[in-house]
């Protein structure tokens, strides 16, 4: 760090804040798309996991594989193919998502009591309804912490999308460029956005959770 | 639509059902299995399923509503076969109670009760009366009840409400595997009582499973006992079935006590009463005396003006001459009404010096005795009967499934046998 420089310079955060917010934007880009994606393809894989039990084995294994390589070499393995392309960070930290998401969403599925299935399925819902109106419902709970737990990790892992070009880079690129820099207020500020934007986007899901599942909050109130 | 639940019932019929699981389904854990089981329900009773774990019970349960299949025989419901019928739409036409319940947390209980209304598509103003509708039948303020959860409700509450739930879409049949398994003994007898009080309005055909011999009689215009191996043992009326079970394996699961048993479902309408030797003061002593006489105890009862019973006056205290007066009388004696049950009334009559019941009608008017002799001649004439002879039910059954299908264990040499094992008792 050059003699003089200060750790923290709020004039200059004040003097970029429409670049700041780019950044946020971006990095919001990076964790949204891949959750988003994260979800969809967990919830088809644990749809089909809980009819076919065997199945559960394998796709653990192959996305606790896939969680196994290190964000780095997967950048570069994809970049030959999708170039520095939004594509190249898309696919990683999506697939970094899977095995949290797999796991947190089977588990909810497999935690609906045997009893309620008996009584939809004798009741006459068909397999459709009783996913969609009993067992998803049932699920929330363990499918919501899953993705609490994947945008947290999300998040933090995004920052190393900068190394694919600021295009896309979020607040990893504050943060490299602090760095590179010899800018403290760069990297603190690109750390601490990140850290905030984790925490916001925890209390948004739990916040859901209890607007969607108004019967856990009645518990033993109200008698 | 008949909303009104107005006697909406089918006849359920068994014939040649079994249901045989392999290795493998065994190792896992499979359900008891079937062995060829016919026998007929008929519209608006209840049958009961009763036998040791294991036995086959909610296996037969269970292959009503096709949640099992079974490897061969046939199911019919009012004629119908139901591997013919679209397994989805047989399910929302039964009613289905299980031991668990199973209510979904995550509704209201209106939206529980509402269940099968709303898988049928009903408008929602239509399902909501109807859940409403049939709250208020299980005595819970629809107000205070319809949009709570499960989980703030207790045991007995959730289990009422799964009875409700299964009678939503008026089904004229209703499946309840142990369905008052789960709660403490003093809730379970009231909602015992309360659900046979309902089934006398609603009058569906109902198979109700229980592992609980006591439930089984109390419950049960008919009752199927079952042994290990899903042999059906003994099919029949309760008090058929504890006059005369029809093998060791069926006494010895009725229990030793089968005659108090039966006590407490006979009552004393089904008793011939005797006639009483009456007189009300200021009778002439002399001739009430003489009347006396006629009394296998020599007893005279006095009555007032309203024929209520005063007491009782052995022969030898009746003076030669004067009137009978209201201070002469013993005033000790139990009195019944026709619906007492035998054992209650043989309870109070072996507690009171005169052994013997008088019973009054509602006003409390003297309308005849009951004698342990005659007790003892009721019970007597049960066991010497064949079973299936005394229920009109059971005369209903056999004239459908012909008597060959009701019960294929039941021959002449078990019910010999029965009826030798009575004689040593």
């Amino acid at each position: 760090m050059p003699p003089g420089t200060k750790i923290f310079d709020p004039s200059w955060v004040f003097s970029h804040l429409p670049s700041i917010w780019e950044r946020i934007v971006q990095h919001l880009q990076l964790t949204a798309v891949p959750l988003a994606l994260g979800i969809v393809i967990s919830l088809v894989l644990a749809i089909i996991a809980i009819r076919r039990p065997v199945t559960y084995g394998p796709v653990t294994a192959i996305t606790g594989l896939l969680y196994t390589i290190p964000s780095l070499a997967a950048f570069a393995l994809l970049r030959p193919i999708f170039g520095l392309s939004l594509l190249t960070a898309i696919i990683p930290l999506t697939t970094y998502t899977l095995l949290i998401l797999f796991r947190n969403f089977t588990a909810g599925f497999n935690a609906v009591p045997a009893e309620i299935l008996e009584a939809a399925e004798g009741m006459g819902y068909t397999r459709r309804q009783r996913l969609l109106r009993v067992e998803l419902p049932l699920a929330v709970p363990l499918i919501i912490a899953g993705i609490r737990l994947a945008s947290v990790t999300t998040i933090g892992l995004a920052t190393v999308a900068a190394v694919l070009g600021d295009a896309f880079g979020g607040l990893g690129q504050l943060i490299t460029e602090g760095i590179q820099g010899f800018f403290p207020t760069k990297y603190l500020l690109g750390a601490a956005l990140s850290v905030l934007l984790a925490f916001a986007a925890d209390v948004l899901f739990v916040r859901l959770e209890r607007v969607i599942t108004p019967w856990s909050r009645a518990r033993a109130g109200a008698r | 639509m008949a909303e009104s639940s107005a006697h909406r019932a089918a006849t359920v019929e068994f014939e040649h059902v079994s249901k045989q699981y392999d290795e493998t389904q065994i190792k896992k854990g499979a359900p008891g299995a079937v062995n060829d089981l016919s026998f007929t329900v008929p519209a608006g009773k209840i049958l009961t399923l009763v036998g040791p774990s294991g036995c086959g019970k909610t296996t037969s349960l269970k292959m009503v509503n096709r949640l099992i299949e079974p490897t061969s025989g046939e199911i019919r419901i009012d004629g119908q076969d139901i591997a013919k019928r679209d397994v989805t739409e047989l399910r929302r036409s039964i009613g289905y109670v299980i031991q668990q319940i199973g209510l979904f947390p995550h509704q209201t209980i209106e939206e529980n009760v509402g269940t099968v209304p709303r898988l049928l598509g009903w408008p929602e103003a239509r399902w909501k009366g109807r859940a409403s509708e049939l709250l208020s039948l299980i005595s819970l303020e629809p107000s205070k009840y319809a949009k709570r959860y499960p989980s703030q409700l207790s045991g007995g509450e959730r289990q009422r409400v799964g009875v409700a739930r299964a009678l939503a879409a008026d089904p004229p049949i209703m499946l309840m595997d142990e369905p008052f398994g789960a709660v403490d003994p003093i809730v379970r007898d009231r909602l015992q009582n309360e659900f046979l009080r309902l089934q006398e309005t609603i009058a569906k055909t109902i198979l109700f499973v229980t592992h609980d011999i006591d439930e089984a009689i109390k419950m049960g215009d008919l009752v199927a006992v079952f042994q290990t191996g899903g042999i059906l043992a003994q099919f029949g009326s309760p008090l058929d079935i504890l006059a005369a079970p029809a093998s060791e394996f069926v006494a010895r699961f009725v229990g030793q006590d089968r005659g108090l048993k039966r006590l407490s479902l006979l009552r004393v309408s089904d008793v011939p009463l005797q006639p009483a030797v009456t007189a009300r003061p200021g009778d002439s002593a002399e001739d009430a005396r003489r009347r006396a006489l006629d009394d296998p105890q020599r007893y005279l009862l006095v009555i007032d003006a309203n024929n209520r019973p005063l007491g009782w006056v052995a022969h030898g205290d009746i003076p030669a001459e004067g009137t009978i007066t209201e201070t002469m009388p013993n005033p000790v004696s139990p009195t019944v009404n026709k619906r007492t049950t035998l054992k209650d009334a043989l309870s109070m009559m072996l507690d009171a010096d005169v052994q013997t019941g008088i019973v009054v009608d509602r006003a409390g008017a003297v309308q005849g005795l009951l004698t342990v002799a005659a007790i003892a001649t009721k019970m007597r004439e049960g066991e010497h009967a064949p079973a299936f002879d005394d229920l009109g039910a059971l005369g209903e059954a056999e004239s459908e499934a012909g008597p060959g299908e009701i019960d294929p264990n039941l021959d002449a040499g078990a019910a010999d046998q029965a009826a030798i094992e009575q004689g040593t008792v």
